[in-house]
């Protein structure tokens, strides 16, 4: 018998009515064109339509166009306001514009409860996540105890584990969500959260499909520190939580990627 | 078995090189756990190994599966150094071996991807409807490109190999200019992606593929159970597709 037959499991739902019976936390989202792809849903209104289909309640996104051109967070804020029972963001940290990241974070709380974090994207930007323009939006987050999703890859010069673990280390109070969990450097992402002081969470986006490697994350750091994620418009909703599913991990543990970390996190109806 | 009827059009099997790599019983586990009717296997070290060696090795690892749900394909070389026999001898070879499909590895083997190289062996395999996987090709579109322009009457199914980035760009001007071009679906998740693509081109064009052993074979079959297409054009994608064109194929 296959997964997607077996009586009364996630699978067995997802496969037979496309849901799994439970809010699904999509903690990796974008937004908007980019250069290097074709997107025919990239926009809110398409995007909140497919995880509408299989159940997404939430997606935190950054916006392409805060990432790569010239726009600002507060427009994001304002698409999130298209879509509020859905849509929250984090604000876009670019450390070659400090003046932006202060002027930005300086509103941070007008764009409650739509901004849950900040996101960077160290490798893209060229800069190490060690390096000092990067302080001033980390003091801010670790003062408020606030999330950063920090993209990282494994053999990274800019975000690979250790460095993220030595920011972790500097920062404590910050929560540090690991986007793509310091991809194929397994090894260290185990390092990063078991020597962090608790507040690091490896994010999915880019795993979810992979053979294997989501049952050796939770066999290494435990389900409870794991966080589902996507980079929507780039991957399927379906495809991912599809691999995490695939997976063979027990249905608690997907329960908490899919949902029960991001509410402990965040707070209920966050 | 689950429905609809899975038939996997990228898998390897066999020991690499630098790793050790699933059988085909941990194959076959793999397709039982989640409801894969069949697959088309080729041999997991074929950049890196001779084609005399790994077309008999998996000829022989597909001796093990007594169910008869797996398909293997073997590996071309250029015609003029007489490595593998004739084509008529070649493909009666094939039949014999439960061989369906061919590919080729002409970068790794050092070799010139053109009618000069393999004309005759690539007219033989047209004629015959002789599928073949261009998996040596993933993400080198140029070469991909100039491959189709010089083949266009033989049967190619793009097979991705690690790419997980949307290749929409790349792929739509193939899939609009050759008929006999199939795209398959490993790595390609862009949302609702699958549907797009069989909408503009027809359903009939697309392949669902895992990419096993590095992808699981579950996460892309609800990509594609969900894919909000109606349940004929799923059925022919999951695996009505690829039966009808291995089955085409007229070996001997």
């Amino acid at each position: 018998m296959s997964i997607w037959e077996k009586e009364n499991s996630i699978a067995k739902r997802l496969w037979e009515t496309g849901r799994p019976g439970f809010p699904i936390y999509d903690m990796h989202g974008h937004m908007g064109t980019h250069n290097a792809i074709y997107f025919a849903r990239s926009e809110a209104p398409e995007m909140v339509a497919h995880m509408k289909r299989i159940g997404v309640e939430r997606l935190v996104f950054s916006h392409h166009h805060v990432i790569f051109g010239g726009m600002r967070n507060a427009a994001a804020a304002e698409i999130c306001k298209q879509f509020p029972e859905i849509l929250r963001m984090y604000a876009v940290v670019n450390p070659h514009f400090p003046d932006r990241v202060k002027e930005d974070l300086a509103g941070f709380d007008r764009w409650k409860p739509y901004a849950v974090g900040l996101k960077t994207l160290p490798d893209y930007f060229q800069t190490p996540i060690t390096d000092k323009s990067y302080e001033y939006a980390l003091s801010f987050a670790d003062e408020r105890g606030l999330p950063i999703l920090c993209h990282t890859w494994g053999g990274s010069g800019c975000d690979g584990a250790a460095l993220m673990l030595e920011t972790a280390q500097k920062y404590p109070n910050a929560k540090f969500f690991i986007a793509h969990s310091t991809f194929g450097d397994w090894d260290g992402a185990e390092r990063l959260v078991k020597e962090s002081p608790g507040n690091v969470w490896l994010e999915l986006t880019a795993v979810p499909g992979e053979r294997g490697i989501i049952e050796r994350l939770v066999a290494a750091v435990g389900s409870e520190r794991i966080l589902y994620g996507t980079d929507l418009p780039w991957f399927d909703e379906y495809q991912a939580v599809g691999g995490v599913v695939s997976a063979k991990i027990s249905e608690d543990d997907i329960r908490n990627i899919l949902y029960r970390n991001a509410d402990r996190i965040l707070g209920p109806g966050w | 078995m689950t429905e609809p009827v899975f038939f996997d059009a990228n898998c390897r099997v066999g020991d690499t090189m630098n790793a050790p790599c699933p059988d085909v019983t941990e194959l076959l586990d793999e397709m039982d756990r989640y409801g894969v009717a069949a697959a088309l296997v080729r041999h997991g070290n074929l950049d890196n190994a001779s084609p005399l060696e790994t077309n008999g090795e998996l000829a022989r690892m597909l001796m093990q599966d007594r169910s008869g749900r797996l398909t293997g394909v073997w590996c071309i070389l250029p015609e003029q150094c007489g490595e593998l026999p004739p084509p008529d001898e070649f493909f009666a070879s094939m039949a014999d071996n439960r061989i369906g499909a061919l590919t080729l590895q002409p970068f790794s083997h050092r070799w010139m991807p053109c009618r000069l190289a393999i004309g005759k062996l690539m007219d033989a395999a047209a004629e015959r409807r002789i599928p073949i996987l261009l998996n040596a090709f993933s993400g080198k579109w140029s070469e991909l490109y100039a491959f189709l322009e010089e083949f266009p009457g033989n049967i190619c199914i793009y097979v991705e190999k690690c790419g997980k980035w949307g290749t929409d760009r790349q792929i739509r001007p193939l899939l609009e200019h050759y008929k006999n071009f199939y795209f398959e679906t490993a790595g390609y998740w862009v949302p609702e992606g699958i549907r797009d693509l069989a909408e503009k081109y027809g359903a009939d064009r697309i392949l669902y593929g895992s990419n096993f052993p590095q992808y699981n074979q579950g996460s892309s079959m609800l990509q594609l159970k969900h894919s909000g297409l109606d349940a004929g054009s799923v059925a022919r994608i999951a695996g009505g597709n690829l039966e009808r064109l291995i089955k085409g194929a007229q070996l001997k």
